[in-house]
């Protein structure tokens, strides 16, 4: 079985290879494929290919992150589990190398025109994939089936890991460049629309760095959810108590992967957003307010369930923590405010109304909610979110411990790590505040008399330093969770209330000024959770432990959850994949080469809706497939009768103590 | 033998898989569900209708709709953009709306170049060079319309310029047609238009006898001539398409029948009418006196309402002409409806 995934692959790669050819000179611009509509094709082969590709970019980041704690930790659990997430890994690449081929096939093929013209900008950089590809197939080989062999030189082994990494990031980089420059082509002259530029240039597109990021950030919750899945049908099919608590524990990590992406992905959207509209205002807008309008509070919704999934997980957890009823009357009340703000994010501001409901409501806005639909509020509560889920992990990692060691007697080494950190952040903060004090309002084209709108933003990074150094300093006096709660209250204060409404001020009177409020709510925010966390690290250490955390005894909901969470992730990277590339309207390179096929147009949310669960469901059903291998292949190689298990048998249940390392 | 079967049933549904999957399929039905909702209540992708022709309703369609203005640009209280100035009367910043405004801004610009420079010229110019003049308070980065993405047309342009001449003023396209930068504006539209146009071509040939059959005949899945003429032949609820092949382009005629509210062409606008006894009707306007309207609906059965009993009438944005063609023809029989229409030249 491992040689077949092995060939798979490599015949999917030389189709890859073999499809660059055929770019010869096309004389058609279209085709169809088999007869049925082939936009509806591209999109769902493309589709698949891209959560496929998310899958096994995602999984490599966090097994070996946790490859690496079991090495330091020497705790084989790390281990098992980093070996059994690359197990669901090598199945999934031979999917993805499979897709791919296909993807390309089919793009020569339908498309010949305009993967002429793509191919002659990017062509040398094609081979240059292609080797990437090899490259990673084979590492990622060694790094799985050498796993056992390599135990006694893990460093080597962790080193073949990060190479996998690389090889994965690079990989979608360069596959992120074509998808960028589609969108915000460079290079171009002006008066034929043919391409002049180098393909560095090309590459190197004003959209391709912001994709990157969103990208990266998103595969990363993607992987974790869909691993959350899989440890949660695992549970819920768990014959003993053993392989519940391994399960339960696998869940837990796959969910914290996750949300780890899914804290900082919004930022990373709204710098996406926010060069889309830099780079072409017209596509910014209709992204926005315009066609995709409604697109984004389906995302609205996806992505509300997915912080409330995983704060109603985390709730459910701490009852398998002893010591956490301490905490658990505050869940709700956090978990109230994020449904709460979760209500405004997916507040519309643009109504279609019927002309009945326009006679209703008085007009198309509605004279309140309209303004809960504008981005100042947004902005708001979705720093509000983020904050309160940071809250629940927090209080989630300190459930059963007790107080630590007194920050005064943790030595000098702590104190200067916390000087260091807190040193950056004002450093930080401190730059960009002066920034904003000394900011021309010409820059953004708006006359010298706006200047004084900038002061707020600025004085409140003040603030936060100010906060900041009292937090620091009531921590060093062993007042460190006042210090920590202060600094947490200031933050949410800052960037909720007064700058979530200021923004509204700003919108009105001096609207290119928001981005530089939402950047200075982005850089609060991060600074708190820097701060809070380093903290709470140095407030609880040492901390002894309530009761032995009881991993396996989770309710059916909680799994049923993080099965949910996983198909939720599915839907929003295929709906964010609609709007990324549904923003380019009927051009398939932006305002150079129009799509003239008669599946130009833009499809509406009730068939994008259909798509991508079509293209979510075949998705879960192949990787439950690969599962089910994976699940086989564990068995058959823990049989009695045929030798060793290949790998480490199950670990013992899990205790206190990593419970601890484990947050 | 059943009670195996029962028994064999029961225990797939017990499987923790199975139940995963049904629960898994049941979240993407809901995902869909929301999907469906949310085009229903925004009325899908065909948010902004389009009236063909140079006149101020041509403009205000393209406005709110293909020329995608209203996504910067409000017009007094319509709307909600305010990244760009509201072109109606708005607030102390703009006492005046676009119409009567040009006037002072031309005064402006007039004194600056020390020559004469007409509100048509404002108007003009703004849409020509948006860098000429850039509001106060306000970034420099409206689009250049003529080029891609937007590529408006010539025409396109001068309807939306009489649509903001209206908001206060009198609508005078001889004044627009006149300034100098009307033909700068055509001179660069033209070219670019040739640069960026693509030859289009449909998948299939089609045959054109099949086409006509399913226009003409009233079994058809898509009997249009139910609502359209063709050499006098036909009904009269939708536009006469006897010429519709020498007058409209493919890609037009193609989104005409795959999304009809995309454009509707003028005098074609359906209405809403609500009485004062709470009934609500829609339909096409056909005829119109100072007591009584005429709405004629998709069957094309016509109705007049006495114009004392109309509580209110609004304009609809969603044709009445069916938006299923896509669901009800099969690829080749919308390409044999297809090659019919491009015989009507």
């Amino acid at each position: 079985m491992r040689y077949r995934k092995g060939a798979i692959t490599l015949l999917a790669l030389i189709g890859v290879a073999l499809a660059l050819p055929a770019m010869a000179a096309p004389e058609e611009a279209y085709r169809t494929f088999l007869g049925y509509d082939s936009r509806i094709a591209i999109w769902i082969i493309a589709e698949l290919h891209l959560m496929f590709g998310a899958f096994v970019l995602g999984v490599p980041i966090f097994a070996v992150t946790i490859e690496i704690i079991g090495w330091k930790t020497k705790d084989p659990r790390y281990d098992k589990l980093a070996y059994e997430f690359t197990q669901l890994l090598s199945g999934a690449f031979g999917f993805t190398a499979t897709l791919g081929g296909l993807l390309a096939f089919s793009l020569f093929g339908l498309y010949p025109k305009f993967m002429d013209y793509l191919s002659g900008v990017f062509h040398d950089v094609m081979y240059i994939y292609a080797l990437l590809f090899f490259v990673e197939s084979i590492t990622l080989y060694l790094y799985y089936y050498l796993w056992h062999k390599m135990a006694k030189q893990k460093g080597l082994h962790i080193l073949l890991g990060i190479l996998l990494n690389v090889c994965g990031t690079v990989i979608m980089m360069v596959a992120n460049s074509w998808a960028s420059f589609m969108m915000s082509p460079v290079g171009i002259a002006k008066d034929t629309n043919q391409f002049i530029g180098s393909a560095w240039q090309a590459m190197n597109n004003p959209l391709w760095h912001p994709l990157n990021l969103h990208r990266f950030l998103g595969n990363v919750a993607f992987g974790g959810f869909v691993c959350g899945a899989y440890a949660a049908i695992r549970y819920l099919g768990a014959k003993t108590q053993e392989e519940r608590a391994h399960y339960d524990w696998m869940g837990y990590i796959g969910n914290f992967c996750a949300v780890c992406g899914l804290i900082p992905l919004p930022f990373a959207g709204y710098y996406l957003g926010r060069e889309v509209y830099s780079n072409s205002a017209v596509m910014g807008n209709n992204m926005m307010g315009g066609a995709f309008s409604w697109t984004f509070i389906i995302q609205a919704i996806l992505i509300g369930g997915l912080f409330i999934g995983s704060n109603y997980y985390l709730w459910i957890g701490m009852h398998r923590i002893p010591g956490s009823e301490r905490y658990t009357k505050y869940i709700k009340f956090i978990d109230i405010i994020i449904i709460l703000c979760f209500a405004v994010w997916l507040t519309p501001h643009n109504l279609p109304l019927s002309a009945e409901e326009q006679i209703s409501v008085g007009g198309q806005y509605h004279p309140t909610l309209k303004y809960l639909g504008l981005m100042s509020g947004k902005n708001a509560v979705v720093n509000f979110i983020i904050l309160s889920t940071f809250l629940s992990f927090l209080l989630y990692r300190r459930a059963n411990l007790g107080e630590g060691i007194p920050f005064s007697k943790q030595g000098a080494k702590s104190r200067w790590i916390l000087l260091g950190i807190a040193a950056g952040l004002i450093l930080i903060l401190g730059s960009y505040s002066n920034y904003l004090f000394h900011l021309n309002p010409a820059a953004l084209d708006l006359p010298a008399d706006k200047a004084k709108y900038f002061k707020l933003p600025a004085i409140l990074l003040l603030v936060q330093i100010t906060a900041m150094l009292v937090a620091v300093a009531m921590t060093f006096m062993n007042r460190g969770k006042i210090g920590q709660m202060l600094y947490l209250g200031i933050t949410i204060i800052d960037i909720t209330f007064v700058l979530g409404v200021y923004g509204y001020i700003v919108m009105a009177v001096a609207n290119p000024f928001l981005r530089n409020v939402a950047v200075t709510q982005w850089m609060t925010m991060m600074s708190s959770l820097v701060l809070v966390t380093t903290l709470d690290v140095f407030l609880f250490k040492g901390a002894p432990q309530v009761g032995e955390m009881t991993w396996g005894k989770m309710p059916s909901r909680s799994q049923y959850t993080l099965i949910f969470l996983c198909v939720f992730i599915v839907m929003l990277i295929g709906l964010m994949g609609f709007i990324r590339s549904g923003l380019r309207e009927n051009w398939h390179i932006y305002g150079v080469m129009q799509d003239t096929s008669p599946g130009s147009w833009t499809p509406d949310n009730a068939l994008m809706a259909k798509v991508v669960s079509a293209c979510g469901l075949i998705f879960l059903s192949a990787v439950s497939f690969l599962f089910w291998l994976t699940s086989a292949a564990e068995k058959k190689a823990h049989k009695p009768d045929e030798g060793p298990a290949a790998h480490p048998k199950a670990a013992p249940p899990a205790h206190e103590k990593t419970a601890r390392s484990r947050s | 033998m059943q009670n195996s079967f029962v028994k064999a049933a029961l225990s797939i549904l017990q499987n923790s898989f199975v139940k995963s999957a049904v629960f898994a399929v049941g979240v993407c039905a809901i995902y869909i569900g929301i999907g469906e909702e949310i085009t229903s209540i925004s009325g899908g992708a065909k948010t902004a209708t389009t009236v063909a022709g140079i006149s101020p309703e041509a403009g205000e369609s393209i406005f709110w709709g293909k020329g995608k203005c209203h996504t910067c640009h409000s017009i007094g209280d319509q709307g909600s953009a305010i990244r760009a100035p509201n072109l109606g009367a708005h607030g102390s910043d703009f006492p005046l709306p676009i119409g009567l405004r040009a006037e002072g801004r031309a005064k402006e610009i007039s004194q600056k170049l020390g020559k004469p420079f007409t509100a048509a010229d404002y108007l003009v110019s703004s849409h020509y060079d948006p860098e000429f003049y850039v509001v106060s308070g306000y970034k420099n980065e409206m689009p250049v319309i003529w080029k891609p993405p937007i590529g408006l047309k010539v025409d396109e342009i001068l309807a939306v310029d009489l649509y903001l001449q209206s908001q206060g003023g009198e609508p005078n396209a001889e004044a627009l047609m006149k300034s100098p930068y009307f033909e700068l504006l055509k001179k660069a539209a033209g070219s670019q238009s040739a640069a960026t146009t693509v030859a289009f071509k449909p998948y299939l040939e089609g045959d054109p006898e099949k086409g006509k059959e399913i226009f003409f005949d009233p079994n058809s899945k898509t009997p249009c001539a139910k609502c359209h003429t063709v050499a006098g032949k036909g009904g009269k609820v939708g536009p006469e398409l006897t010429n519709v092949a020498g007058t409209r382009d493919l890609p037009y005629i193609i989104q005409s029948i795959l999304e009809p509210s995309a454009v509707i062409v003028s005098g074609y606008e359906p209405f809403l009418v609500v009485t004062k006894d709470g009934e609500f009707i829609t339909g096409v306007k056909k005829e119109e006196d100072d007591k009584s309207i005429t709405l004629a609906d998709s069957d094309g059965q016509r109705q007049k309402i006495e114009k004392s009993k109309i509580e209110k009438m609004v304009q609809q944005k969603k044709s009445i002409m069916p938006d299923n063609f896509r669901d009800l023809l099969t690829v080749d029989e919308f390409h044999n409806l297809l090659a019919f229409l491009q015989t009507l030249q």
